[in-house]
């Protein structure tokens, strides 16, 4: 494939191991992760499938860090995700994965460069912004130019239509040059022309050897991709 | 940095900030008209009892106590006293204008008694507002003939000459009105004396020039009346206003020396009770008080204790034991005053009270706020923005809130402190609503001031009010679950 022969071929980017994952309803617990067992190299592009309520969103917030398995673990570069002092999953979240929501998520007051620009933001307080400001500008615009949002700027969330929206939200989770895009259904929502558009951004981004992981139900979006594996019943269907 | 940025953007929102900083200004505004508008009371009622007292004052009963020129004399030595002054009280009858009244009777030496109080001050009447009072009831000048105009630019020389503080300060009206001394009564003493809504008096109705008879019990050494009352006819030289309306109304100054024969406690030649002829040594005449006026930033109580030595001593050598006290001016009205700042304290304290709903109020939008600000909370910790982080945006934002309420009660509040009367003038203008009535209360105008040190510990209890408001909400927007956050409709 497209992958480069480096060392870091053998050992995988991410990875979760063995994770399990119940959502307690009252009295009736739903085991949505039974034991999930998967991983992705670095520049590799995955797609995962799997009927609507598979757990396929459930599994990529455990890649991102936003939510923790109740058995299992989650890999990234070998070391775990989790249990690790203050602030380091944080760190994770802001630095090392960017995620790209299924529905956006835009923060409405923002425009949609400050909207890219307020990722930068937050892992740098206040006084280390000043120093990396006129660099996560330069970034941000480059970003959004790239993805066609170069009128854009200044417009509020609300007045960008959906596939706008969502490659705002592709710079936002690209900002800080994260070593792995989480994205959750991409093309999901915007009509079948905008998903193209998608689909080449991601293309691109793969080319420059981003490592992707990308959750769809869309067999022919899914073909994008470097690999495919699918969510049933709680576990991995090659 | 994000958190200023979104701090920034939420302020900029619509009408829930607007609301929070709306119940802050309110508060902040209430407490401090409150309290400017007790101590500016307060105030005014301490500038008065000081006026009228002195710094500390020798009291007697009403028969007072001898020798007081020689105690003077002895007071003004003493090293923190700046002048003293004597002063025979009395009550007496007053009949101006067919009228009776009964009034408080003050026997003065006015040059020392301006030496103490600023007696010269409260003097109400210049030649300038009798002027200003006679044209303005002119008709114009050329409607009048030769005869009235003469008449009229006459009037104008004679009381152009015509000094009337001079006239009280010497309690001596000029002499072509006659051989009679002069009397100062307070401004509202005259039947005629009317206030207009404002709380000014015309010189119109005022009794200057007018004649006023006391009539006066003179007590024995005992204390008892056993012979005939006396009659004494003054001249009205000028009118004072002290600012207190229950002494405007019920005092009258005459001269020392004129209510002290009046009263039978004049100096006079002694006489042997058996031959009645004179011995040949002088009684000494007697006043009822002496005020004191201590020197500039001297410790009145330090002050109060060097003149009861004194005066104890004093007395003891002269075989005298009238009952005399010695207090400073906030112990003469001690009672009065601190009804009036015990009340202030309470006003403050309930206002105080009342603004714990403003931190309620900040709770309660600042916690709705959260609540539609979940899904955003979600995405920021998915950005990596820490639990801390979260809630200093929140504090922030009651910090910026209360910040902005704060200086927009601040300012609220002084425009109404500094024309509070002109907007009770408008008020009643409108409404017919009149909150100070000036026949009511003590003065004819509201008192106010801005205390800076009480202003700023309001402002700034305002600011950490609505810190504590938002304090709950933040805790719970810190402790929001990304996820949960996410999926929050
Ligand atoms: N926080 C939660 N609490 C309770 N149940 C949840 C929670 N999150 C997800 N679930 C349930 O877990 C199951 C898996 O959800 P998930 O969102 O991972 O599915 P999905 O594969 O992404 O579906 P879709 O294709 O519709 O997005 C669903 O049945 C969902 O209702
Ligand atoms: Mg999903």
């Amino acid at each position: 494939m497209t992958d480069s022969p480096t060392p870091s071929n053998a050992k995988p980017q991410l990875a979760a191991r063995g994770v399990h994952k119940t959502y307690r309803m009252g009295d009736a617990d739903l085991h949505v992760l039974r034991g999930v067992d998967m991983s992705v190299r670095a520049g590799e592009w995955l797609a995962v499938l799997g009927a609507s309520g598979s757990g396929k969103s459930t599994l990529l917030h455990l890649l991102g860090g936003l939510d923790r398995p109740e058995k299992g673990d989650v890999e990234f570069e070998g070391q775990p995700v989790f249990g690790k002092p203050w602030g380091e999953l944080e760190r994770y979240r802001s630095l090392r994965v960017g995620f790209v929501f299924q529905f956006y998520h835009l923060l409405p007051e923002l425009s949609a460069l400050e909207n890219v620009l307020i990722s930068a933001m937050v892992p740098s307080g206040v006084f280390g912004w000043g120093k990396v400001k006129k660099d996560a500008r330069e970034r941000a615009t480059a970003l959004l130019q790239r993805l066609g949002l170069g009128e854009r700027f200044k417009h509020r969330p609300t007045r960008l239509s959906g596939g706008e929206r969502q490659r705002v939200a592709i710079a936002r989770a690209l900002i800080n040059r994260p070593a792995v895009l989480l994205a959750d259904e991409p093309t999901g929502n915007p009509d079948a022309e905008t998903g193209r558009q998608i689909i080449d951004v991601f293309r691109e981004l793969h080319r420059g050897g981003q490592t992707i992981v990308m959750v769809t139900h869309d067999r022919t979006v899914a073909a994008a991709a470097d690999r495919r594996l699918v969510l049933e019943a709680g576990r991995v269907k090659e | 940095m994000y958190k200023l940025l979104l701090i920034f953007k939420y302020l900029r929102r619509k009408l829930a900030p607007l609301f929070a900083a709306l119940a802050v200004t309110l508060c902040t505004a209430m407490v401090i008209i409150v309290i400017s508008v007790m101590g500016g009371f307060l105030e005014m009622m301490k500038g008065a009892a000081k006026r009228l007292t002195g710094d500390v004052i020798i009291r007697a009963d009403l028969t007072g106590f001898p020798d007081y020129k020689p105690m003077i004399e002895g007071l003004r030595k003493l090293p923190d006293v700046e002048a003293a002054t004597p002063l025979l009280r009395s009550f007496a009858l007053a009949k101006m204008a067919e009228r009776v009244s009964p009034v408080e009777v003050l026997g003065i030496e006015p040059a020392g008694l301006e030496a103490v109080t600023g007696f010269r001050d409260t003097l109400h009447w210049s030649a300038k507002d009798v002027l200003d009072d006679l044209q303005s009831r002119m008709p114009p000048m050329d409607t009048l003939s030769a005869a009235q105009k003469a008449r009229y630019e006459a009037a104008v020389k004679r009381i152009g000459e015509a000094d009337f503080r001079e006239y009280a300060m010497k309690l001596k009206p000029p002499s072509h009105w006659g051989d009679l001394p002069g009397a100062v009564p307070g401004i509202a003493v005259p039947p005629g004396a009317r206030r207009d809504s404002k709380g000014n008096y015309s010189f119109n109705n005022s009794s200057v020039s007018t004649k006023i008879t006391l009539t006066l019990m003179p007590l024995t050494r005992r204390g008892d009346v056993r012979g005939e009352p006396e009659y004494a006819d003054f001249f009205v030289v000028n009118e004072f206003k002290s600012g207190l309306y229950d002494i405007d109304a019920n005092r009258v100054y005459v001269p020392l020396e004129v209510l002290q024969a009046k009263l039978h406690m004049e100096a006079h030649a002694e006489r042997d009770p058996e031959t009645d002829k004179p011995t040949g040594k002088t009684i000494s005449g007697r006043v009822t008080e002496v005020m004191i006026r201590a020197k500039p930033g001297a410790d009145l109580h330090a002050v109060r204790e060097s003149v009861e030595k004194y005066v104890q001593e004093f007395l003891m050598q002269r075989h005298e034991f009238p009952l005399i006290a010695v207090e400073t001016w906030q112990e003469r009205h001690g009672t009065f005053l601190g009804a009036v700042e015990k009340e202030k304290g309470l006003l403050t304290v309930l206002f105080g009270i009342v603004s714990i709903v403003a931190v309620a109020m900040i709770a309660v939008i600042f916690y709705m706020i959260v609540l539609e600000k979940t899904r955003d909370i979600g995405v920021l910790r998915a950005l990596g923005a820490s639990r801390a982080g979260i809630m200093s945006i929140f504090l922030g934002y009651g910090l910026a809130i209360g910040i902005v309420g704060a200086a927009m009660g601040l300012g609220l509040a002084a425009s109404i402190v500094w024309n509070i009367n002109e907007i009770q003038d408008k008020l009643f203008e409108w409404f017919g609503f009149k909150m100070w009535d000036p026949s009511i209360y003590y003065f004819d105008k509201i008192p106010s001031r801005l205390d800076h040190t009480e202003v700023t510990v309001i402002a700034i209890l305002a600011v950490v009010s609505s810190v504590v408001g938002s304090a709950i909400p933040a805790f719970l927007a810190g402790r929001l679950d990304p996820v949960e956050a996410l999926r929050y409709e």
